[in-house]
């Protein structure tokens, strides 16, 4: 896989006079102060730096890549209106811009009348793709947040394969409690068990990189 | 256990969305009025902030992130580009309509001046003849309960008099209250004057045009139908000067 966006330069910028990496925490930060003075190259570099980043976890939730384009839109249209009022001024702009992606993703795939069909062809291919071992290529190290995907991933690992399996599931295919606990043929409250260890645990785990995020 | 800890054990299902909708809906319900699961979630929603991350990015189709900046960006390009032309929509509209609401305001505004000049004439006649009045004569007049009078103001420049009943009900039935002037060759009909116990009467009158001065003046109840220039009915006041 090649992860750089568009070859293209954004307003006729070159590659090289580019900002560095835009998905550190300092990018991120700065990258903030421009959206909400409403600088529009702002917009073109946030949309080159996370664009795969958002197409990867909403196209795993939803198995459509036009679909998943849309709510990558839609949460790019948040994020250019909403930018000011964003609650919490220390919350990192890449984990609001996920959590809105996911939440929205989230929401189509339960809107969806087909949902069912497609969840299982999710868990069929792993929404995740392989969970230990993640793709590997000459640019991916230099591409923007793949030390934190790396980091989370090293976070997973450490969890049991039960439980590794639930949270792929809940969080990365959108299935409910009851979903589930049909998919894997287990209790609800087991479920639920393993749901809440596995998060207890990647709170600990996702420590280190809290960096990144706040 | 109470109600509170089904809150607290479902938090986590809650930031994952693991939970069925109606549960969804009710941990939704309860979040504004629950301060602590109120920042139990913020601070989960942080600590897993990087959680997404592990999912593996997908590079876009091309030109896809050129379709996003321009999506999202038309928008304003587009109300920048058309501003100007609503704008100027805008100000023709509002144009035409403050026309054509102060050609209105400009017509009722004028008839209302038309009506205080004419009013202020009035009044400046009225207070010319009181100010070069010479002679004021005044006459009570008593009418069943009622108590009034009848006031002449002569001005000799104008040569007009500037006439006043006031205190007396409306004239009976069929009748009118008439005024008469009082001249060397007889009695001259004039104006009829109305009034009731609130409303006094006022008329400006000029000198009749018959020969020789005016003598004096009189104040009599005619029958509504009779135009006779001689007063026949009961007479309320007699003034000679």
């Amino acid at each position: 896989m090649s992860p750089p966006p568009d070859a293209k330069p954004p307003l006729g910028e070159t590659a090289a006079s580019r900002r560095p990496a835009p998905l550190t925490l300092a990018g991120q930060s700065s990258l903030r102060d421009r959206l909400i003075a409403r600088d529009e190259r702002a917009l073109v570099e946030l949309i080159d730096a996370a664009t795969p980043w958002l197409l990867g976890l909403v196209q795993g939730i939803l198995q459509d890549q036009d679909e998943a384009e849309e709510v990558v839109l839609e949460t790019f249209r948040i994020a250019w209106d909403r930018i000011a009022t964003v609650g919490d001024e220390h919350e990192a702009l890449m984990p609001w811009l996920l959590r809105i992606a996911r939440n929205r993703a989230i929401d189509r795939l339960r809107r969806r009348a087909r949902w069912r069909r497609k969840t299982e062809r999710a868990e069929s291919l792993g929404a995740l793709g392989p969970a230990t071992a993640p793709f590997s290529g000459p640019d991916e190290s230099a591409h923007p947040g793949w030390h934190v995907h790396e980091s989370v991933h090293a976070a997973l690992r450490t969890l049991p394969e039960e439980q590794q399996k639930v949270v792929r599931l809940a969080y990365f295919g959108g299935l409910t409690h009851s979903e589930i606990a049909q998919r894997l043929g287990i209790p609800m409250g087991t479920v639920k068990t393993r749901l809440r260890l596995a998060f207890d645990k990647l709170r600990l785990a996702l420590a280190p990189i809290q960096d990144w995020v706040r | 256990m109470t109600p509170h800890d089904w809150y607290v054990e479902n938090r986590v299902a809650f930031v994952a969305r693991a939970l069925e909708a109606s549960e969804e809906r009710l941990f939704s319900d309860h979040l504004p009025r629950c301060e602590e699961c109120r920042r139990e979630v913020a601070r989960l929603e942080r600590d897993l902030g990087a959680l997404p991350m592990a999912a593996t990015p997908v590079a876009p189709r091309p030109g896809l992130t050129h379709h996003l900046a321009d999506a999202i960006l038309y928008r304003r390009v587009w109300w920048r580009r058309a501003g100007p032309a609503f704008a100027a929509a805008a100000a023709v509209i509002l144009a035409v309509g403050f026309g054509m609401r102060e050609r209105q305001q400009r017509s009722t505004l004028t008839s209302a001046l038309t009506d205080r000049e004419r009013e202020l004439s009035a009044l400046r006649d009225t207070l010319s003849i009181w100010r070069e009045s010479q002679r004021v004569v005044q006459r009570d007049i008593a009418m069943g309960n009622h108590r009034g009078g009848l006031l002449i103001f002569d001005d000799p420049t104008t040569h007009r008099w500037n006439v006043v009943m006031h205190g007396l009900p409306a004239a009976p039935a069929d009748s009118v209250y008439q005024f008469w002037f009082i001249t060397r060759s007889g009695m001259v009909r004039s104006v009829e004057l109305r009034c009731d116990a609130n409303k006094p009467a006022f008329a400006t009158l000029d000198m009749p045009k018959t020969p020789g001065p005016v003598m004096g003046a009189a104040l009599t109840v005619e029958p509504a139908v009779n135009h006779s220039p001689e007063p026949h009915g009961l007479e309320l006041a007699h003034v000679q000067f």
